[in-house]
């Protein structure tokens, strides 16, 4: 048992110092992995935001319009706290969709030259990313325009960012290398994203859920942890050392999230070059 | 002394893919050991030695382990038994019309496959001339590698591998693909880095003319074994009468 702690420790090793001496490759990758998404189209970079208003849009006017049930949620209205739980999701949502297939589409880098493979979930995380952050510095325009002042609280807003990184990038190296192994799972994935969705505490404020086990579960969720980060950032006002129990629940989930991606990675990255 | 260098060793090298039945059984293979699969050595207990500055041909039908020798060469896939040593930068291209980014332009690959290498951008951007110049491919540099013909491709590929100062070159079949005229510029071109840079040469090809063109060395292989291994014209003769090959002129093959 020991030996085998040893073993998935060196994999991490070996993880740290391909992402250390391949850190400019890693950059250069994530940037033109970006522009290769949207240098495609004639709009180009407007893709970026349109795709994601008008998801929103939708979502408001069934819920707005249409539904009409819903006033101000903590005070915000409902606009608001909808963008502040969405722009995570989109990059959640791109991770689960895009970064699971990553290994298929750059697997010119595995079959046709030697390329450290566990970087590749990082440089389409990082070019993930770069969206994420304009689309968030989007959200704060427009909280700005609807009155809502600066606060302090918006400073712990990185600490939630990076988290949701790491999950995600965490995510991408394990179902990435099975995607790749087999495109059952990589369908699997897809059809699940909406399910996803519904499942977590993105259209939903958590903490008014009545049912307990419900709402125990959907807090376990550590997309829901992700949604509601940024939403105390933005619209609770609240700490993130002020919820001790979430916190560790979803740092817990992190490190299992990597024990599975190192894992699939040591067992697989054998085989991954003569699959694809 | 430097020359007796053994720049690539194989030792008892065994290479086993494994065929499943479809997709699903790879994929449960993954949580339960007991699910079947045949066993394929694409190569099969194989040893030899390459010395430093030595250019060699290997020849084989479709299926006889070129392709697989060449990738655990790169390190692109793993032996599963038996050791390999490969000592030197091993050329940025396994196969000369794939590996590009096909959405990104020529010119773009340039960077890309220089940055990959470890290449500094200001002596990628000095190379980027001499890589333009021996392509040869007009404005297609800036257009994307997917609307490219196969030798397009090859050219840039080409281009690519011998301008970015590989230790060993590695040249697949897909040269056959360009025309007389780039090939002898190929070929004088290999000549002269193997005498001033001391490159050793991997070539595989079903073209014997250019097996002798390019090589002193064969090896020939059948069914991932080594069956012959000597000076490229008995080689030649051996691949072409006991593998009984009838000799076409430039066998292009996908």
């Amino acid at each position: 048992m020991l030996k085998k702690n040893e073993k998935d420790i060196m994999e991490l090793k070996n993880l740290v110092k391909d992402h250390v001496e391949w850190r400019h490759q890693i950059f250069k990758l994530a940037k033109s992995d970006l522009i290769k998404t949207y240098s495609g189209a004639a709009l180009g970079w407007a893709w970026a935001i349109i795709k994601p208003s008008v998801t929103i849009f939708v979502y408001w006017f069934a819920f707005s319009i249409g539904l009409r049930h819903r006033g101000d949620i903590y005070g915000f209205p409902f606009f608001l706290w909808l963008i502040a739980g969405m722009v995570p999701w989109f990059y959640i949502q791109e991770m689960l969709t895009q970064g699971t297939t990553c290994m298929r589409r750059y697997k010119h880098l595995i079959t046709k030259m030697k390329f450290p493979v566990s970087t590749i979930p990082t440089f389409v995380g990082m070019s993930k990313f770069v969206i994420h952050l304009l689309l968030f510095a989007i959200v704060i325009v427009i909280y700005f325009l609807f009155g809502e002042p600066f606060t302090l609280y918006y400073l712990q807003l990185p600490i939630y960012m990076l988290l949701m990184f790491l999950f995600c990038v965490g995510w991408t190296l394990f179902g990435s290398v099975l995607a790749a192994i087999s495109q059952d799972f990589a369908n699997l994935v897809k059809s699940f994203t909406t399910a996803l969705f519904w499942l977590s505490g993105i259209m939903w404020p958590v903490n008014k859920i009545t049912n307990h086990v419900g709402r125990m579960l959907l807090k376990m969720n550590p997309i829901t942890f992700t949604c509601e980060g940024y939403r105390n950032c933005l619209i609770h006002k609240v700490w993130i050392w002020q919820e001790p129990k979430e916190l560790a629940v979803y740092l817990i989930e992190i490190v299992i999230m990597w024990a599975l991606a190192l894992w699939a990675f040591k067992k697989l990255k054998k085989d991954m070059p003569d699959v694809l | 002394m430097e020359k007796e260098e053994n720049i690539i060793e194989f030792r008892h090298v065994t290479k086993t893919y494994k065929l499943y039945k479809n997709d699903k059984q790879r994929l449960m293979a993954v949580f339960n050991k007991r699910i079947k699969y045949i066993p394929k050595k694409a190569v099969n207990d194989l040893s030899f030695e390459i010395k430093r500055g030595e250019a060699v041909a290997f020849l084989g039908k479709n299926g006889a382990g070129k392709s697989t020798i060449l990738k655990i060469v790169t390190g692109v896939t793993y032996p599963t038994e038996g050791e390999v040593i490969v000592r030197g930068r091993v050329s940025a291209l396994l196969e000369l019309t794939a590996g590009f980014d096909k959405e990104m332009t020529g010119r773009e690959n340039i960077y890309l496959k220089g940055q990959i290498m470890g290449i500094r951008d200001e002596e990628i951007h000095k190379l980027e001339e001499t890589i333009v110049d021996f392509a040869d491919i007009g404005d297609y540099m800036d257009q994307p590698v997917r609307s490219y013909s196969s030798g397009m491709k090859a050219r840039l590929g080409f281009a690519i591998n011998i301008n970015t100062h590989p230790e060993i070159l590695i040249i697949d079949e897909a040269l056959s693909v360009g025309d007389k005229a780039f090939r002898r510029k190929c070929v004088s071109k290999v000549n002269e880095i193997m005498d001033s840079e001391d490159v050793t040469l991997l070539f595989v090809t079903h073209s014997t003319e250019m097996a002798r063109e390019f090589c002193h060395r064969g090896i020939v292989l059948k069914n991932g074994r080594q069956i012959y291994d000597s000076d490229i014209d008995s080689a030649l003769d051996l691949y072409e009468t006991a593998i009984n090959v009838k000799k076409k002129p430039d066998t292009k093959d996908a």
